[in-house]
């Protein structure tokens, strides 16, 4: 067994409102091992997002404790946080979310000088290669908008591939997609799951199956079926 | 390229008219600050610049008995720095046919060795020729007379010609232009042809190591007991205000105006700045969450915005940093030809323009700091959550709103206009402090306008002919016999006197006016007391300008009264608000009984019959002709018409800048509105794209942010004016207090004419502050505001 990357404690997450308290997530712990290519599935409302911000630290559990790489992410300062990110997880949105402002190319370099782990003179070459990787070497000067929908979201996977991040986490990476452009990307996920990242997908699909290596299920804020 | 700096520099690029808007904010209030920094790095050191080379007498001392003076020996006294005999009398010279005004004219003993109050040659002749005069250079405001002319001038009750050799320039003397007088300039051999008058009667003197008037006091008392000891009695001490220029009161009120506006319209600069950098970092939550995800920490993203702010400060200080150094230039130099003295300042000192450029780069980041802090300190989660705009509280409609009969589009634009309630609530107060300072300046114009108004009012006579020589009351009437148009005749006296004090008077002390108690021709405003009544006390009224001089008095106090050496107990029963030099006021019987038993009179006062203006100055006109073949010797004669001109000219310079600083700061308001209307619907494209879905017609969208935009500008007008009566009072305190003295009060106005504007000026801005962002909202396509965000 393969030294777990990524593991979940006893994690619970409310909301308060005035009327009331409302779980998003009840003690769910969970284990992801180094290289595991993993889809969150589950209802609208099921707590797959709040999942996902406990395992980027872009949200805090109520209850328990979230640890990626044996460190408790729960324990860093907000500005730590955005470069322990950085640097070590890779994010993928439904909507893309590249910066409209900057070319393709540029919104790389932006995320490498963000967290500088990637020496200048190698980021133009990290470039090239990264969106070789994804397809779309030719359109790396161009804006996000003049790009298709797949080619944004190769764009945004090659972002969040750009500081080398051990984990990938992606929000319905292929919500927003036709079902060809959908299978293009998904097979990026899975490249990159065989080429050793971690690859946490949270999706609606039904017919996960067959693309990835553990399923785990929500309901109600509850694991449900995990499933190998 | 930094790619920090790169998305800094592209976000400019998103919403250029955004952009704009934010720099001509920043220009406007960089322009308006810059202005003032500089016109007042100008005026201040040139116009003190301009006095001080003119070296300034610190005392005039005056004796008929300076012939006994060893000047030579005075001068090496180790107070004296310098002395020097300079004569003066006041005539009058004639500027235009039968219109006289006052001549100062100087004798000078050296013109090439100037020691003190020193003239500046300008044109013509440097040094007059034997017999004739140079005269100041701001005269020629005043009168169309030129070198080579030889105007008449009446000296005592003679009339005489004299030709002007040359134009000289003094720049220590009140502007001739202001206060309608002619100086004049002659050796001392010539001052005494000209003028028949004994030469020698006038001491001049700079003295050492003084630094205030106190000093000079101080020192003038060991001086005085010095010559009075060798047998020159001393008849008068005058002291000039120390190291001040006569008008400096008007260069200190303009540069207080100009500060005051110019940081209010860069305090108003300054909210649209940072309203603009909200909006900026509202439309940018969302990309300030991704910029966090992929690893941004809080100072990098922070780091971005400043380099937007430099970027703009840095355009805005291009364009703003020239104007300010233009403008300022151009308003000192306006301010220098009304206050008649030189720019000598030729080149703006580097220092100058460093900070000018520090302030267009910082000023915007210091203003924007804890928008920029707030903005970015924003979470990841909340930041990708953020759909912008939304409903809230404030924006529910009452019940009995419900029921009211305004339309639909009404109700919607003011539940609108209450949803970023903090957004509404900076407009409003920046609107309303625009159109509260804007009528603020339209009030304080209705005081001083009310204020010379009541100069008419209390100074009830027409024309006032006023003699340096006494004469009997029938010799005083017998040239007017025949003058037409005259309805009373009434005779007054009065001379210079002091109230004694432990000190020297700090100028020629004050004018005494003896006229009848119960006079009708003057009704002066008291501000404290009454004026005088028939009782048996010696009762006085002093303007505020003498009570300031002599150290306020209690009302109610026994002061004694000096002229030429005589003494009077008298009481102080009121103090009057005027517009002019210090005066004391007398019963007349009071006044005869002790410095005037042959009951002689200095003072004419026609009241004429027919008062416009056209028949006032022909009555002074007729005046004059008829005191041509008299001995009078004339002080001047003076029309209560040609009086009002004189205060309005003092005083219009100071209306003008008022209200034109005032409307800049409205301006700068409606801008600031313009980009809050702005804000609101570029954060509610998505909003716009629904409603047109829906069937919303590009009228009716524009009618409703055009609507917004007047009620917002409605709620300012209604605020601001409200704002404006405590500031317009304020402001008559403050305008009063340095124009004056210290104890007066320009009474608070309120000004119709203003109200009209100020209401129709400040909807009109706010019209085109909502209609033109309105009017941008309905070109964005359904699609494209639908897939905004």
């Amino acid at each position: 067994m393969n030294q777990p990357i990524l593991s979940l404690q006893g994690v619970s997450k409310e909301y308060q409102s005035k009327e009331r308290t409302f779980a998003a997530l009840k003690n769910v712990s969970l284990t992801v091992e180094k290289g595991e290519y993993l889809a969150i599935t589950g209802k609208s409302g099921s707590g797959k997002s709040t999942l996902l911000n406990m395992i980027t630290g872009i949200d805090h559990p109520t209850s328990g404790k979230v640890l990626v790489d044996g460190l408790t992410i729960g324990e860093l300062s907000e500005s730590k946080l955005a470069k322990w990110r950085g640097q070590h997880i890779g994010i993928v949105f439904q909507f893309f979310q590249l910066i409209p402002t900057l070319t393709i190319s540029e919104n790389l370099l932006l995320a490498m000088e963000f967290v500088d782990v990637i020496p200048a003179a190698n980021r133009a070459n990290r470039v090239t290669e990264l969106l070789t990787r994804v397809g779309i070497a030719e359109q790396a000067n161009k804006m996000p908008s003049t790009l298709s929908g797949g080619e944004q979201q190769r764009a945004a996977i090659a972002r969040a591939l750009a500081n080398n991040p051990e984990i990938i986490v992606a929000d319905e990476p292929t919500g927003n997609l036709d079902s060809k452009t959908a299978d293009s990307i998904n097979a990026i996920f899975s490249n990159l799951a065989q080429s050793g990242k971690t690859v946490i997908v949270v999706t609606h699909e039904k017919n996960t199956d067959l693309k990835y290596r553990r399923i785990v299920n929500l309901k109600d804020g509850e694991i449900e079926i995990p499933t190998t | 390229m930094n790619m920090k700096l790169k998305k800094a520099f592209s976000d400019l690029l998103i919403s250029p008219k955004r952009t704009l808007l934010v720099v001509f904010a920043l220009v406007l209030g960089i322009w308006g600050v810059g202005t003032v920094y500089v016109s007042n790095f100008i005026m201040t050191n040139d116009l003190n610049a301009n006095y001080q080379s003119t070296i300034p007498s610190q005392l005039i001392l005056h004796s008929d008995r300076f012939e006994k003076l060893d000047l030579k020996q005075f001068n090496n006294l180790p107070e004296v720095e310098t002395a020097e005999l300079r004569d003066f009398t006041l005539q009058r010279v004639e500027i235009y046919p039968n219109v006289w005004i006052p001549l100062f004219l100087y004798g000078v003993d050296n013109f090439d060795d100037m020691k003190q109050a020193r003239i500046f040659y300008e044109t013509g002749k440097k040094i007059p020729d034997s017999g004739t005069i140079l005269m100041e250079r701001d005269c020629k405001g005043v009168t169309s007379i030129d070198t080579g002319d030889s105007p008449r001038v009446r000296i005592g009750s003679k009339i005489t010609q004299v030709t002007v050799s040359g134009i000289c320039f003094d720049p220590a003397q009140a502007p001739a232009t202001q206060d309608a007088f002619v100086y004049a300039y002659t050796d001392k051999k010539s001052f005494s042809q000209i003028t028949g008058l004994p030469s020698n009667r006038r001491m001049i003197i700079r003295l050492n190591n003084v630094y205030s008037s106190d000093d000079v006091k101080r020192v003038s008392y060991g001086l005085v007991k010095k010559l009075n000891a060798q047998g020159i009695v001393i008849s008068s001490v005058e002291i000039p205000l120390f190291n001040e220029h006569p008008h400096q009161w008007q260069l200190n009120t303009l540069i207080f105006l100009i500060g005051t506006i110019g940081l209010l319209a860069f305090i108003m600069g300054a909210v649209l700045v940072s309203q603009l950098m909200r909006s900026i970092m509202a439309s940018q939550v969302r990309q300030i969450g991704i910029l966090k995800a992929i690893g941004g920490s809080q100072f990098q993203i922070f780091q971005i915005y400043i380099a937007m702010l430099l970027l703009m400060g840095f355009i805005a200080g291009i364009i703003a940093v020239p104007l300010s150094v233009i403008s300022g230039s151009a308003f000192s130099q306006f301010v220098a030809t009304k206050l008649n003295f030189n720019i000598l300042t030729t080149t703006i000192p580097l220092s100058v323009y460093a900070i000018l450029i520090a302030a267009s780069l910082f000023l915007p980041v210091v203003l924007s700091l804890s928008i920029l802090i707030k903005g970015t300190a924003i979470s990841v989660k909340q930041a990708l959550s953020d759909y912008g705009i939304s409903q809230n509280a404030n924006s529910r409609e009452s019940k009995a709103f419900k029921k009211s009969h305004f339309s639909n589009t009404f109700r919607l634009a003011a539940r609108n206009s209450m949803r970023n309630s903090g957004r509404l609530a900076v407009t409003i107060l920046a609107m309303a402090l625009g159109v509260a300072i804007f009528s603020t300046g339209f009030n304080v114009r209705q005081s001083l306008y009310n204020l010379l108004s009541d100069v008419k009012n209390e100074m009830r006579y027409d024309v006032q002919v006023v003699l340096s020589k006494q004469v009997s009351r029938e010799e005083a009437l017998l040239p007017f016999k025949s003058l037409e148009n005259v309805k009373l005749v009434q005779m007054w006296n009065g001379g210079r006197g002091e109230i004694q004090s432990k000190l020297l008077s700090t100028n020629k002390g004050a004018g005494i006016v003896a006229l009848p108690t119960n006079t009708d021709l003057l009704k002066m405003k008291m501000i404290q007391g009454s004026w005088l009544a028939m009782s048996s006390d010696n009762e006085i009224v002093m303007n505020q300008q003498a009570w300031d001089i002599y150290k306020q008095p209690a009302l109610g106090s026994e002061v004694i009264l000096t002229i030429e050496n005589q003494n009077i107990k008298t009481r102080l029963v009121g103090i009057s608000e005027q517009f002019e030099k210090a005066k004391v006021y007398m019963d007349i019987d009071k006044y005869d009984a002790v410095f005037n038993p042959n009951h002689l009179v200095n003072n004419i006062l026609f009241v004429a019959k027919t008062n416009d203006y056209e028949n006032v100055i022909a009555m002074k006109k007729n005046i004059e002709k008829a005191i041509v073949s008299t001995d009078f010797q004339v002080l001047y004669v003076m029309s209560q018409a040609e009086r009002v001109k004189i205060i309005y000219d003092h005083l219009n310079i100071i209306l003008m800048t008022i209200v034109f600083l005032s409307f800049l700061v409205l301006m700068v308001s409606a801008i600031g509105m313009a980009s809050a209307t702005g804000i609101n619907i570029m954060e509610r494209t998505r909003e716009i794209g629904v409603m047109r879905a829906i069937g919303a017609t590009p009228q009716k969208i524009y009618s409703l942010f055009v609507m917004e935009g007047m009620i917002t500008s409605i709620l300012s007008i209604g605020l601001g004016l409200i704002l404006s009566v405590p500031l317009s009072k304020l402001a008559a305190i403050f305008f009063g207090n340095l124009m004056l003295g210290k104890e007066a009060v320009l009474q608070y106005a309120f000004s119709p004419l203003g109200f009209v504007i100020t209401v129709v000026v400040t909807i009109l801005f706010g019209w085109l502050a909502s209609q033109i962002p309105a009017k941008s909202a309905i070109l964005v396509p359904t699609h494209k505001a639908l897939s905004y965000e």
